[in-house]
């Protein structure tokens, strides 16, 4: 029990650290940090098959790509003029909202019914059973979240809107040139 | 309870002990076969052969200088050589040194962290291994460091990707996760004396294994995170006296570790050596002894191996490395996986 508490409070901590850090390499170690607990609030539970999954993908892909690449490119340089973001008030409108809901849900239902996943049955078969029968609906609705956000990194990655692509193409050509 | 804390607490302590041990003969087997494959006397003068040469390296380690260098991310600095040698060492925990021993009226698991799902735990484990290098790389405020370690990262990432086919393939192939399976599966023989191990039915899973291991130490060919003649000495370049020490064992027991996995998946882990039976008889202590036996030579051979291929290959250019890496090794893991899968597939049905 005491090990559980702990584990809540780090996650809640280096969760809020990742949001307020000043320095972006810190919020992406802080990141990793909370993937790491939360690997091990699932070890905890007795589920060292998602537990491994939490780490080796998380961890051990996806925050290591997100700190290699603010490493290299040295994103304290943008990081550093305080610009007022307009979006700011209704970003965190929805995000309170949605925290809320969270808890409602919570609340609403009965505590226990949230280890409906219960994996004391340790096996990948009944994970995977699992996952592609009863949880197919989430489990695909997840994929799609992924997607629109791999669309939105393109857009933003390539959206530049002092200049069309051909003037780009052409600006290159130039340099070329020259 | 207590009975298990002093189970696992012995245990841990074998686990320790036996690479920690291992260490300084394993340096200075290194620097020997260097300068046996140089042709050359190597380190021959503290001791018969040199052997306390080592000794005398870590009481040198441990009386140096430490020098915190003013430009450093003093936090990160100071912790990256921890993070590597404790995620080193972490893996340790899932490798059985036997077979389960029935004693004490119970069976008796030789591993530290005893769990069906260890062999996935050991591999997530490891894939943290690059972020001792990272941080180091990063905390060092260094342009040489930094490179050092960005290029440590993107090629353990990359090698992951053809090390996990491997592995994937294996688990399909022996239809078991668990570490004790494995090797049961693997202690026949053929024609009475050929061993069945795993590497006769999947040498192509073996070489990538072994290809990933070499990437995941960053032990030549691929220590292109270190490099001398480019970059210095790369992620470790601000590190003095111990601190620069745990990167050195963490590198040494990451190998140790990752080599014990593969002798575990490819080469029947600590099932006996062939011709060991014969001794073996029916007493079980002698089994056990005999099987640990077995696993140590094993991977003294392993260690050997690395040992031979980093003083006969040269380094790799970075960009042989990533071609290396994602446009063989990662389809060829592919096609494996899906040659396996199908193959298991119409052999169980």
């Amino acid at each position: 029990m005491a090990a559980d508490i702990l584990l809540t409070i780090l996650t809640v901590v280096f969760a809020l650290m990742v949001v307020f850090s000043k320095r972006t390499v810190v919020a992406a170690f802080s990141l990793l940090m909370t993937l790491l607990v939360i690997g091990m609030i699932y070890f905890q539970l007795g589920t060292v098959f998602l537990s491994a999954v939490q780490v080796l993908v998380n961890a051990g892909a996806i925050a290591i790509l997100f700190v290699f690449v603010m490493m290299l490119i040295d994103v304290e340089q943008f990081t550093n003029n305080r610009e007022r973001n307009k979006w700011k008030l209704i970003a965190s409108t929805i995000t309170v909202l949605i925290l809320l809901g969270v808890f409602a849900i919570v609340i609403n239902n009965n505590i226990e019914s949230l280890s409906a996943v219960n994996l004391s049955d340790n096996s990948m078969k009944t994970l995977f059973a699992k996952l592609f029968d009863v949880y197919y609906l989430p489990f695909e609705l997840a994929t799609m979240l992924l997607l629109a956000a791999i669309v939105a990194c393109v857009v933003l990655a390539t959206h530049d809107k002092h200049q069309s692509e051909e003037e780009l193409i052409e600006a290159h050509n130039v340099e070329e040139k020259q | 309870m207590l009975e298990a804390a002093i189970e696992i607490l012995l245990k841990t302590v074998v686990i320790l002990a036996l690479p920690l041990g291992a260490l300084p003969l394993i340096i200075h087997v290194e620097r020997r076969g260097a300068a046996f494959m140089q042709k050359r006397l190597g380190p021959n003068r503290v001791g018969p052969f040199g052997i306390f040469q080592p000794l005398a390296d870590v009481a040198k380690f441990m009386f140096k200088e430490e020098v915190h260098p003013a430009h450093v991310r003093r936090f990160f600095y100071t912790a990256a050589p921890m993070v590597a040698l404790v995620v080193a060492i972490l893996p340790l925990a899932c490798i059985p040194v036997a077979g389960p021993i029935e004693a004490f009226g119970r069976t008796i698991f030789p591993e530290v962290f005893r769990s069906d799902m260890g062999i996935f735990f050991a591999f997530a484990v490891s894939a943290l291994g690059s972020y001792g290098i990272l941080i180091a790389g990063w905390a060092s405020n260094n342009k040489y460091s930094m490179l050092g370690a960005l290029r440590a990262c993107a090629q353990m990432v990359s090698y992951e990707l053809s090390l996990s086919t491997s592995v994937v393939a294996m688990i399909f192939l022996y239809g078991t996760n668990d570490i004790h399976g494995m090797v049961s599966q693997q202690s026949g023989y053929w024609l009475g004396f050929i061993p069945q191990w795993g590497v006769f039915y999947q040498p192509v899973a073996a070489m990538l294994f072994l290809i990933g291991i070499f990437a995941e130490s960053n032990r030549l060919p691929f220590d292109l995170a270190e490099g001398e003649s480019e970059i210095v000495a790369g992620y470790h370049l601000e590190y003095s006296s111990m601190k620069f020490a745990l990167f050195f064992m963490a590198e040494y027991i990451h190998m140790i570790a990752l080599s014990a996995l593969f002798i575990i998946m490819f080469f029947g882990g600590y099932s006996l050596l062939p011709g060991m039976e014969l001794i073996a008889g029916k007493s079980p202590i002698l089994l056990v002894i005999l099987q640990a036996t077995s696993l140590i030579i094993k991977v003294a051979v392993m260690i050997w191996f690395f040992v031979w291929v980093r003083w006969t290959l040269p380094r790799f250019r970075y960009d042989q490395l990533m071609n290396l890496g994602w446009e063989r090794l990662l389809p060829l893991g592919i096609v494996n996986l899906i040659v396996t899968v199908l193959f298991v597939y119409f052999r169980n049905r």
